[in-house]
């Protein structure tokens, strides 16, 4: 007998031990596709919800340099507003996805006061010169500061904008090098730090640090893979655009021969005009690919999207000489993505299909759940297959088996899925036609009473 | 009479380009878009020169030129391409000339002159 377990815990376990509740807040919510800005807020968010540490207020620094930052600031800013905020975060159901979105908001709103007050903050976190909080980042040290008004390693700048004699300082570290601090402290209820707060604030920044370690990487990585596809790009624009100049080129010249019969300079005005039209689509190709901003992924439904997609004249027009058949499940979850690039991802596949299936092909589309928080949607095709060797390459900027094709859709494609936590599959085999699933993270809709 | 050229092009335009241009020049051109065509022209034909692209659907012209070879005619090659990348595959080293594609054809056809006369 075996039993499946899902790695994703749907529900926030109100009466798990709080070190449980603390690790399985972060660890999911690095799961998520969150931005690095979301999850630097879900680990202050573990460290002041009632159900994580339980500190009031948390503020991160980010090290650049030599320089110790203000980043941002999470935390009522009145006992008042505190009550309101716990009682939101402390109903019951109530996800991790919600408190971060509920924070998210928090954070905006005190974007002009709280966080704005932390930002305009720098401190030198040179060795012999570092003070409270960029001092802690030198030593690598947790610090309890107590009776801060009275202690001459506080910077006082920071005194002045944190307000309290007792606080917390835990610098944020991966592989021996700070990349961060975070502080905390109870400015609304008053509770002395206890020394398990303290463990389990260092075990949080130990998580925190390795985490902005790994997401900056992949930072850089994301940057490296958008070089070298810049570089093969200038080398592929360089030759896309040869062979309609060689046309332009060649038959204007025929057109300054003085015998050139009429017939002949209208055919070869057509001609330069197509090559230009040419040339205008390849630039609009690259434009689209290069515009690399796409908007922070949300969950929609996917129905209008889809149904905008199918009923488009441009896929009625290609579907008429083969059968498309689509098949959805009755109600949609809603998918996390932005949702003009999943309509465009999807119209890419079955623009590829389409151009893979000769006439009398079938298209299949199909639109499913796969376990709970994934839907699928697929795309099968009765065309001519993809052969191993180009399997490799497919997602590979501008590879491409088509006469005219740039080689930009399937990069598109797998960016977009990239950037919104999903994925795509291909299944193929030559001369077997093709499947590809674009497999997204979903949520069921609310039901409305 | 005339020098048979055989053209190896996908481009439409630039096959109709190459064929009216280099017809001026006094060659025979006989224009094809892939080498399944070009083999079968060479099946038929007795051509004094091949000028072959290089990226085409189907057999690329590097495969081409092999099999070309394969086929032990003697007949010189041009390889005519927009990359100038591949120039440094060896494969492309057994043409006997590499003409980049210009929107003059003043290279191409002084290549086809040095080769087959005019």
């Amino acid at each position: 007998m075996i039993e499946k377990y899902n790695i994703l815990s749907p529900d926030f376990e109100r009466d798990a031990p709080r070190e449980m509740t603390l690790l399985s807040v972060i660890s999911q919510s690095f799961f998520q596709p969150f931005s690095l800005e979301d999850n630097l807020l879900v680990i202050l968010t573990a460290l002041t919800s009632g159900s994580g540490v339980g500190f009031n207020r948390a503020m991160l620094f980010l090290k650049q340099g030599d320089i110790l930052r203000g980043e941002m600031w999470l935390g009522p800013r009145s006992p008042e507003e505190a009550g309101f905020i716990w009682e939101v975060l402390s109903t019951p159901g109530i996800g991790y996805i919600e408190i971060v979105e509920h924070n998210r908001a928090l954070v905006s709103k005190s974007e002009d006061t709280l966080s704005r007050r932390l930002k305009g903050l720098t401190f030198d976190s040179c060795e012999e010169t570092a003070l409270i909080p960029a001092y802690a980042a030198c030593r690598k040290e947790i610090l309890l500061v107590k009776d801060a008004g009275n202690e001459p390693l506080v910077d006082r700048r920071f005194l002045d904008v944190i307000g309290m004699d007792e606080f917390l300082c835990i610098p944020l570290l991966a592989r021996d090098e700070v990349l961060g601090v975070i502080v905390l402290d109870n400015a609304i209820t008053r509770t002395p730090i206890s020394p398990a707060d303290i463990k389990l604030a260092g075990l949080c920044g130990l998580i925190a640090g390795n985490y902005i370690y790994s997401a900056t990487l992949h930072r850089k990585l994301l940057e490296m893979e958008k070089m070298a596809a810049m570089g093969e790009m200038a080398m592929f624009v360089t030759h896309q655009l040869r062979n309609p100049i060689v046309a332009i080129g060649g038959f204007a010249d025929q057109l300054l021969q003085p015998d050139l019969p009429p017939e002949k300079a209208s055919r070869n005005l057509a001609i330069i005009r197509d090559e230009i039209r040419r040339l205008e689509d390849i630039i609009y190709q690259m434009g689209h690919f290069l515009k690399v901003s796409m908007k922070e992924p949300a969950y929609f439904d996917p129905g209008p999207v889809l149904a905008a997609v199918f009923d488009s004249p441009e896929v009625r027009t290609k579907s008429r000489s083969l059968t498309l058949n689509i098949k959805l499940e009755a109600c949609l979850p809603e998918v996390l993505c932005d949702p003009t690039s999943f309509g465009e991802v999807v119209r890419n596949l079955l623009d590829n299909a389409f151009d893979a299936t000769p006439g009398g092909g079938t298209v299949s589309v199909r639109g499913y759940r796969k376990n709970s928080g994934r839907f699928v949607l697929s795309v099968r095709d009765t065309g001519r297959g993809i052969s191993n060797p180009d399997k490799d390459q497919l997602f590979r900027p501008f590879f491409t088996t088509k006469e005219k094709g740039m080689g930009l859709g399937l990069p598109f494609i797998k960016r977009v899925m990239d950037t919104c936590g999903g994925k795509v599959e291909v299944q193929s085999r030559a001369g077997k036609g093709a499947l590809f699933k674009l497999i997204f993270l979903s949520r069921e809709r609310e039901t409305t009473p | 009479m005339r020098k048979k050229i055989l053209l190896v092009e996908d481009e439409r335009a630039l096959g109709l380009l190459y064929e009216e241009e280099l017809g001026r020049e006094g060659y025979d051109v006989t224009a094809v878009t892939d080498a399944e065509a070009a083999l079968a022209a060479l099946d038929k034909t007795a051509f004094d020169l091949i000028i072959t692209d290089i990226r085409m659907p189907g057999k690329n012209g590097i495969e081409l030129i092999t099999q070309i070879m394969g086929l032990r005619k003697d007949i010189p090659i041009i390889i005519n391409s927009a990359y100038q990348s591949y120039k440094e595959d060896f494969m492309t080293w057994a043409a006997d000339a590499y003409v980049v594609k210009s929107a003059s054809l003043d290279e191409l056809k002084s290549k086809i002159k040095q080769l087959i006369g005019a």
